[in-house]
């Protein structure tokens, strides 16, 4: 299993802070999404546009058309219908452009500095009670049962086909749940027995 | 906004292994949590221990599993995938608390860039997609079916799979379908009826995939009575998968 889109690369969009990107992105999008107007939508595409070439990643940004292009298409034909080209193309337009821009970041950064991002931005949430490096814990302990419960579930499928089961919502679900809960259970009691993941006493 | 890591403590294996907890002791089990709420009770927001942690975070990647794999063929061909039947369940055998966390994890790791929405998907792109209220609606899904079923079952001692089901029926229609349709309405434009229209082809789907969640869990509480709400397994109800 692939982890990650990351493109590695040492272009100035790959080498500028993660902070900066995703304010960019963020700000950006929410501007964009606000002005709700055709303009709008095109500067979004071409700023996009602009950052994937500068990325040297214009190849990328077939893939998400790709995967959304059908349920876009439907959508598109019916805002035409019911309110007219100009909305047709703002609100495709819309969806293409954030979901392009938000996959920049992605790409262009490693995935280990994007969870560290993400547990930055726990620490601020810390005066309420956040406590980020157990969330960080918990998502390091998540990526690593991620491959586990996919195999497992890809064991249970091939002996669910063998008794002519593969349809059968519960005959695939419950074998992978219970080896989830027993792994869940060795691995609690693996932290526990190191000290790791109990709160804080005070 | 997220600034460049800090080195001091923010790496993942640095935070798994090197972690500022105090209770380094070999063999400090006693105070676990575990599975039960028991010790919980009258503390102001909840401790949660090693084992609750592993449960949150095993869950999380059990939805994000069960929405990577692929769908299973109906017979009209239509594959439905099994990740609300993740989230349900992950509500109904954690409880409301831990249940929340776990979704609440995965919809977090998603954001950030792993690629667990199905097919492969990541980043916060996701939001401006017309299905983003389905997403989002995960973390409060799995409170409330933690809550009803908590509720109900330590009421109602016959019948679990209908309270489970019924539990996992209303979470649907009572938080995943009115935020799908909210997001479909603010993200697609849709006009409410169009977005009730395309939210009414997921019903049939739903109502199997709860169905199957109810026996699930039925089967996990047969397996592991701890994590049974009720707490008191009755010999014939043990024998029930």
């Amino acid at each position: 299993m692939q982890l990650g889109a990351y493109r590695p690369g040492s272009s100035l969009v790959h080498r500028a802070p993660l902070g900066l990107k995703s304010a960019a992105v963020v700000l950006g999008s929410v501007a964009m999404l606000a002005a709700a107007h055709p303009l709008a939508t095109g500067a979004g595409a071409l700023l996009t546009v602009l950052a994937y070439a500068g990325a040297g990643l214009l190849r990328e940004l077939l893939l998400p058309v790709r995967l959304m292009w059908p349920v876009l298409l439907v959508l598109g034909g019916f805002q035409l219908w019911q309110a007219g080209p100009w909305t047709a193309v703002t609100v495709i337009g819309n969806i293409f452009v954030c979901v392009l821009a938000a996959r920049l970041l992605v790409l262009t950064v490693p995935m280990p500095r994007l969870l560290d991002g993400v547990v930055g931005l726990v620490r601020p949430l810390r005066v309420l009670g956040a406590d980020p490096e157990r969330f960080g814990l918990a998502l390091a302990l998540m990526l690593r049962s991620v491959p586990y419960l996919l195999g497992s579930s890809a064991d249970v499928r091939d002996s669910a086909k063998a008794r002519g089961l593969e349809r059968n919502p519960r005959a695939l679900a419950v074998p992978v749940v219970i080896r989830a809960v027993a792994y869940a259970q060795q691995t609690g009691d693996a932290l526990a027995a190191r000290g790791i993941g109990e709160p804080d006493r005070d | 906004m997220p600034t460049d890591p800090d080195p001091a403590a923010t790496s993942l294996s640095g935070t798994s292994l090197s972690g500022t907890s105090p209770s380094g002791l070999p063999g400090h089990r006693e105070a676990e949590p575990g599975a039960n709420d028991g010790g919980r009770r009258g503390s102001p927001r909840p401790r949660w221990g090693a084992a609750d942690l592993s449960y949150i975070a095993v869950f999380a990647a059990l939805i994000a599993a069960f929405s990577l794999i692929p769908g299973i063929p109906l017979a009209a061909g239509v594959p439905i995938t099994l990740q609300t039947l993740a989230v349900i369940l992950t509500g109904m055998v954690l409880g409301p608390a831990r249940g929340a966390a776990a979704a609440g994890l995965y919809v977090a790791a998603g954001l950030a860039g792993l690629p667990v929405f199905s097919g492969f998907t990541s980043g916060i792109g996701v939001l401006a997609r017309p299905s983003a209220g389905y997403l989002l609606s995960f973390p409060l899904a799995a409170l409330l079916v933690g809550l009803l079923v908590r509720v109900l079952l330590s009421r109602i001692r016959r019948a679990r799979f209908a309270v489970l089901f019924t539990a996992g029926l209303g979470t649907s229609f009572l938080v995943v379908h009115p935020l799908g349709i909210a997001g479909l309405m603010l993200n697609a434009k849709l006009s409410f009826p169009a977005a009730l229209t395309a939210d009414i082809a997921f019903w049939p789907g739903d109502v199997l995939k709860n169905l199957a969640a109810a026996a699930v869990a039925v089967s996990v509480f047969a397996a592991f009575p701890k994590l049974a709400p009720a707490a008191k397994p009755r010999p014939k109800q043990a024998h029930g998968s």
